[in-house]
């Protein structure tokens, strides 16, 4: 056990976990989202040139597919006042 | 008329608009530390906005990423990650940062960590912490600014005198108008930036491909080793992937020129709107810088110095007029950068150090003057760092960008409540933990198994704070009780900061 300080401290419940529906909603949309840019699944998904989307190579069009998602996803938590 | 002369002097233009920004700012500041430091907390949505990403982008944005694209290609569009999570960042941490700033009258991110963990120690390894990592981006940025304008005026304006006439104009505005100075050139800065940015990058497409899918098609038919990671040298590794969007998403908020605009902000919810959108401008400036680099590896592929492939294209290829207010583009977006240290420094300085330990009640006339001296002493540093190589310099920007990382325990744990506190024992070998974790994996065995040495930093920083909180004494119930209670009833209460 941690040595007291004076008393023991007050104790909140934890703001890492969303608490609202939209708060959770927000949450898991982005770091889902976010996981697709960063390894493993980026490199395993997305490394590649071809399918050549608008005459653009496909990693480029792909990631920034997701990063237009995840900036959707921070307006919908600004709309829902998350 | 000859093509420097319009460059040189569509630059001095730009820096006339600035001193007299400057200058119309200090009619507005009252003699008022909080006015001078912290814009009054009174930011609105558009001026924050364009501060904070004029500041988040530096020189490096505008011809470090281009040279970036260059060498080690699309590897670099990760970036969009990074400036994507400073949003998210700003979004739930920022508007609580606010909220504290706002309630306990914060003005540094020493003051907030002293004040939860209970000690100056917090507070003086904070201030170190905020001065040392961000001081050496002055060299950083100054360099950038010298060179702009040895490169715009074709030599005849020396490195030397340019970064001196760039740092003395960047100190002036910042000396006579404070913080609204900073905040009301940022908004020209931002603006000019991006438009600079983004048209000389479609001009550049336009004239030497015919467009930027034609650019885009040579790119796939001549270098596809550029249009994949690890890059053709290798460097964006899975590791270094996502290590460069820790240390460059966290590690720049929480160095104090951007931890310090949270506090400025008129409401928390200006916070979030700030973080919801500024992903939109942080991110797209990295489409044209792509352009950009990819482009310049076709046309320009022996090119000495890859940072250099905007500039070397645009005088290759675009009007004098339009280099020159391209490249004063360039020159807002390091100015931007270096008036916002230079004006964090002198905050954390003048607030942290001579407040606190030299002269602690002072008037706030006497404490703006101290201000004023401190970024005088600032120039002057600045400029030698910049004019002559240190060789222990060069190791230490190498760990800077990782080292404002190394608060991130602490801040979470005043910022976030949860049942198991941090405690000032643990957060302070933490921080030790962290900058020598990160010298070794930085210099001495540079990023191990490929994972940037930031991270392994932050990750031994975690594990000592952890470990040694859970056998040292947490903050007072009484301090914890105020301040995660602020925190609890702002963003789960009504929603208020008043007590």
């Amino acid at each position: 056990m941690p040595p007291a300080h004076h008393d023991d401290p007050p104790h909140f419940r934890s703001h890492y976990l969303p608490r609202t529906r939209a708060g959770r909603v927000s949450t898991v949309l982005f770091l889902l989202l976010f996981a697709l840019t960063q390894p493993p699944l980026v490199f395993l998904l997305a490394n590649r040139i071809r399918p050549v989307i608008l005459g653009m190579p496909f990693l480029y069009v792909y990631l920034l597919a997701i990063y237009v998602a995840l900036i959707g996803v921070l307006l919908y938590a600004y709309r829902r006042k998350v | 008329m000859e093509p420097w002369v319009v460059a040189t002097g569509l630059i001095f233009v730009y820096l006339l608009v600035t001193l007299v920004l400057g200058m119309v700012a200090n009619r507005r500041l009252s003699v008022d530390l909080e006015d001078f430091l912290l814009y009054g907390r009174r930011a609105g949505f558009v001026v924050l906005y364009l501060t904070v990403v004029a500041t988040y982008h530096s020189a490096f944005a505008f011809l470090g990423s281009g040279g970036f694209f260059f060498t080690h290609g699309i590897g670099f569009w990760d970036a969009g990650a990074w400036t994507v999570l400073v949003g998210a960042i700003t979004y739930v941490l920022g508007s609580r940062i606010w909220a504290l700033g706002k309630r306990f009258g914060y003005v540094t991110p020493a003051d907030m960590l002293a004040d939860f963990y209970e000690s100056e120690a917090v507070r003086v390894a904070t201030a170190v912490i905020s001065v040392v990592f961000t001081i050496l981006y002055i060299q950083v940025q100054a360099k950038g600014l010298g060179y702009i304008l040895s490169v715009a005026s074709d030599g005849r304006i020396s490195f030397e005198l340019g970064t001196f006439i760039l740092l003395a104009v960047a100190a002036i505005y910042l000396m006579v108008g404070g913080l609204r100075a900073v905040y009301w050139t940022d908004v020209v800065q931002g603006v000019w930036m991006y438009v600079a940015v983004w048209v000389g990058a479609l001009v550049i497409a336009w004239r030497v491909f015919g467009g930027p899918l034609h650019l885009w098609r040579r790119v796939i038919a001549e270098r596809p080793d550029l249009l994949t990671a690890p890059g053709p040298e290798g460097f964006f590794s899975p590791g270094m992937w996502f290590g460069m969007m820790v240390v460059l998403s966290f590690g720049i908020v929480f160095q104090p020129h951007i931890f310090i605009r949270y506090y400025t902000a008129v409401s928390g919810r200006t916070i979030k709107a700030l973080g919801a959108t500024t992903p939109i401008f942080l991110m797209s400036l990295y489409i044209p810088a792509a352009l950009v680099g990819l482009g310049g590896a076709l046309v320009m592929p022996d090119i000495a110095i890859p940072d250099r492939i905007f500039p070397e294209l645009l005088f290759r290829y675009a009007p004098p007029w339009l280099t020159g207010i391209i490249l004063a583009g360039a020159t807002a977006a390091a100015m931007s950068t270096l008036d916002s240290i230079l004006h964090a420094n002198m905050t954390v300085l003048t607030r942290d150090v001579y407040q606190r330990y030299v002269v602690r009640h002072g008037s706030p006339a006497h404490y703006i003057m101290v201000g004023r001296g401190i970024v005088l002493g600032l120039l002057a540093v600045g400029y030698v760092l910049s004019i002559t190589t240190f060789n222990f310099l060069v190791t230490l920007v190498a760990l800077s960008g990782a080292g404002a990382l190394q608060l991130m325990p602490a801040i979470l744990g005043v910022c976030f409540p949860t049942r198991f506190l941090f405690t000032r024992s643990g957060v302070l070998g933490g921080m030790a933990a962290g900058l020598v974790a990160l010298y070794v994996t930085v210099v001495v065995v540079p990023h191990p198994l490929g994972l940037h040495g930031g991270v392994w930093a932050v990750a031994a920083n975690f594990l000592v704070t952890i470990a040694v909180s859970a056998v040292t004494a947490s903050p007072s119930p009484a301090t914890v009780h105020r301040i995660h209670g602020a925190i609890e009833r702002y963003v789960y209460g009504d929603g208020s900061v008043s007590s």
